[in-house]
């Protein structure tokens, strides 16, 4: 028989019992529904994990710090090792490093006009600045080593406070009137002093000379506003270069804020960094690198442990979800054996008078096999539409709670892989009855009625 | 006309049904051989073996022990797929109860055997209409069996057994749900075409005046052929 002829009287014969049909169809379409909606919901949890990850550095950055830092008090024989220009060059060396850059971070006071914040300047190389791919909303990446500018996080203005009424956008929501392009930003960074010329002038009436000011070149903003954050949101970054020489020019061999000293309380001639931040060129070696420096003595983060963990974790969730959609399609596929058992039984003669007429028996089993994938495939069309349905709903409710980004997501895969695998399960549960009817001896069949 | 080759050939044909310690012998030894475009009836009491003997020669059922050759081929030793393939290019049934689709119209019912072929709808569309102004039913191509007379139903079952033009023709009782009249009229046709076309039609029936159609009767009784009656002045066929 031909194809199309097999398709059509397949599918005749499906017609011909609507109600049963449409009944057996229900099977699968919840089977497929279930199925879809909870590995949607899996895959909807992944992916806005996913999201947040990539909010927070990237899978590939690894943050390299001092190994005891935290415990520094009892380190009372031992100096820590500290993250230097050579630890710099040793990373650098490494084939799976792509790029290597010390973070030099310091706290400043920012003022503009009423307005004061407390800043996190975090200074990088240009290369490293430009990798981060910060996206911006004016300006450009500071990648100039001669002079000092700065890029700042979109959610650095919210930090600004007007200093004579306290208002804020923390406190009551107003957003500061600043333009970093255009008002001019002055830093303080001798902040020690700057307190105490404010403290002594109010206790001791002696008066402390306040520290200098220095006018911030304009460079960038990020991208964003006020609510939204990102890993980079809060920062105010610069060219690493162009600020340690400025540093180095404002403190004059004293000792600059954040750096150590040696035993007898002297600055150091070089730079000790507070971060370095090294990309990884693939996922995979993240580990292995990771464990590399950690050998030699550091401190190391990345976000690896976290995904390969919450990536176990929801591949759990998603495992039972979908086993609970599998137990339905399951069940449905039963649906599927007993009204193709009931239709054979039926059409026993109908068979029979077939065979005797010179139907081939591959064509029998074929036709049986089609009506069986075809209730699988209607069934897990509505399945998906009706999946797709709920998915629907589900963001709706979930995007009322503040989850933009929806919990179930089914992604073009799933919606293929869902239906067919509902033809799948229709025609592995139609095999035997298919069988079945093959064999049916056309004598018996005939003689029935 | 030399119409001496057996186009039917029957050797020693045995079929024994056991039904629990009992044996019972439905066919009982039996011998013949049919030449080409003859038309043959078989008449016997109810229960004499005659369906038996039919279903074996269309390879519904497998003898017990003998030979039965078709056409050149034995269908004793063909699989039930290969004979589903004989039936296909050489022979056409007609049923008692017509056994028709109630799904399909009439030409898609006369069709059937030919999709099953594997023939391209156009095609088969054509022989089947033209097949059914053949019986008379020229009018009726679209009507469904429930929306036809048992007569016209059978006339339909008769162009659907023709349409492979097949070399032999089994009839298991094909009047038995007619009434005499219309009877005569299936008769009548059966008979007309297969002449014209020189098909070989094998016909089990309770009547003997139905039978008197044939050029032989071939009578039956507890699964042995008894006599076979040539019919005067029907040879030229
Ligand atoms: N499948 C079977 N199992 C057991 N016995 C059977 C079977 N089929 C037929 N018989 C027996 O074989 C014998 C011949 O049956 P058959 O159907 O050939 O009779 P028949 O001549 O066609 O009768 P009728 O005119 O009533 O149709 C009967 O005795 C019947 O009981
Ligand atoms: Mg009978």
């Amino acid at each position: 028989m031909r194809f199309g002829d097999l398709l059509f009287m397949s599918a005749a014969s499906l017609w011909k019992r609507k109600v049963r049909t449409i009944l057996t169809v229900l099977g699968v379409v919840i089977g497929t529904a279930s199925i879809v909606v909870m590995v949607s919901l899996g895959l909807g949890l992944n992916r806005s994990t996913m999201a947040t990850i990539e909010e927070n550095g990237g899978l590939t950055s690894i943050e390299v710090r001092e190994a005891n830092s935290y415990m520094e008090g009892d380190s009372t024989n031992q100096e820590p090792k500290r993250l230097d220009d050579t630890l710099v060059e040793t990373l650098k060396a490494n084939p799976h490093v792509e790029l290597v850059s010390p973070v030099l971070s310091i706290s400043v006071i920012a003022k503009c006009g009423v307005y004061e914040n407390q800043l996190e300047i975090r200074g990088m190389s240009g290369e490293a600045l430009e990798q981060m791919g910060i996206p911006l909303a004016s300006g450009e990446v500071p990648v100039s080593e001669d002079e000092l500018a700065f890029l700042y996080g979109n959610q650095v203005l919210a930090g600004f406070m007007n200093s004579k009424t306290g208002a804020g956008f923390w406190s009551d929501g107003t957003i500061p009137e600043i333009d970093f392009e255009k008002d001019a930003i002055f830093l303080i960074y001798d902040m020690d002093s700057y307190y105490n010329s404010q403290g002594n002038s109010e206790n001791n009436g002696q008066s402390v000379k306040p520290p200098k000011k220095y006018l911030a070149n304009y460079a960038g903003l990020a991208e964003g506003g006020m609510d939204t954050y990102k890993s980079y949101s809060w920062y105010v970054y610069c060219n690493i270069v162009p600020l340690e020489n400025h540093l180095k020019r404002i403190f004059k061999g004293k000792l600059i804020p954040g750096q150590p000293s040696t035993a007898s309380g002297k600055p150091y001639k070089q730079f000790y960094y507070n971060e370095i931040y090294a990309e990884v060129d693939d996922m995979e070696y993240v580990g292995e690198v990771q464990k590399w420096i950690t050998d030699m003595g550091y401190q190391t983060y990345s976000n690896t442990e976290w995904v390969d963990s919450t990536k176990k974790q929801y591949g759990y969730i998603q495992a039972v979800l979908g086993g609970i959609g599998a137990v339905s399609l399951v069940v449905a596929a039963i649906g599927i054996t007993n009204t193709m058992m009931m239709s054979i039984y039926e059409r026993t003669k109908e068979i029979g008078v077939m065979k005797v007429i010179g139907c081939d028996m591959k064509d029998i089993r074929t036709l049986f096999l089609m009506e069986a994938g075809f209730i699988g495939l209607i069934g897990g069309i509505l399945g998906l539409l009706f999946s797709a349905f709920i998915s629907l709903l589900i963001n709706r409710v979930v995007a009322g709670m503040g989850m933009e980004m929806g919990l179930s997501y089914i992604p073009a895969w799933l919606a293929g892989a869902s239906v067919l695998f509902a033809v799948f399960v229709g025609m592995t549960a139609g095999f035997f009855p298919a069988l079945r009817a093959m064999r049916l001896s056309p004598l018996a069949a005939i003689r029935r009625g | 006309m030399k119409n001496t080759a057996a186009v039917i050939t029957v050797k020693d044909l045995y079929k024994i049904y056991r039904v629990g310690e009992t044996k019972v012998r439905a066919l009982n030894g039996v011998e013949f051989a049919i030449r080409r475009g003859e038309f043959c009836s078989i008449v016997g009491a109810s229960g004499s073996g005659k369906s038996t003997l039919l279903n074996m020669l269309a390879g519904l059922e497998k003898p017990t022990k003998g030979e039965i050759v078709i056409a050149g081929e034995h269908m004793e030793r063909k699989n039930e797929n290969e004979l589903v393939r004989f039936r296909q290019a050489h022979i056409g049934f007609i049923f008692q109860s017509f056994n028709l689709m109630d799904t399909m119209n009439a030409v898609e019912n006369v069709a059937l055997p030919l999709t099953f072929q594997g023939m391209e709808r156009k095609k088969r569309t054509k022989k089947a209409e033209a097949i059914l102004d053949m019986v008379g039913l020229g009018s009726y191509k679209n009507h469904k069996p429930t929306q036809m007379s048992g007569g016209q139903q059978q006339r339909v079952g008769v162009a659907r057994a023709l349409v492979v033009e097949p070399e032999i023709i089994f009839a298991d009782e094909p009047t038995g749900n007619l009434d005499s009249r219309t009877s005569r009229e299936v008769m009548e046709l059966m008979q007309r075409v297969v002449r014209e076309k020189r098909q070989t039609l094998i016909m089990v029936t309770h009547d003997n005046e139905l039978a008197g159609f044939a050029d032989r009767i071939f009578h039956i009784r507890d699964g042995k052929i008894i006599k076979i009656e040539e019919q005067m002045g029907r040879e030229t066929g």
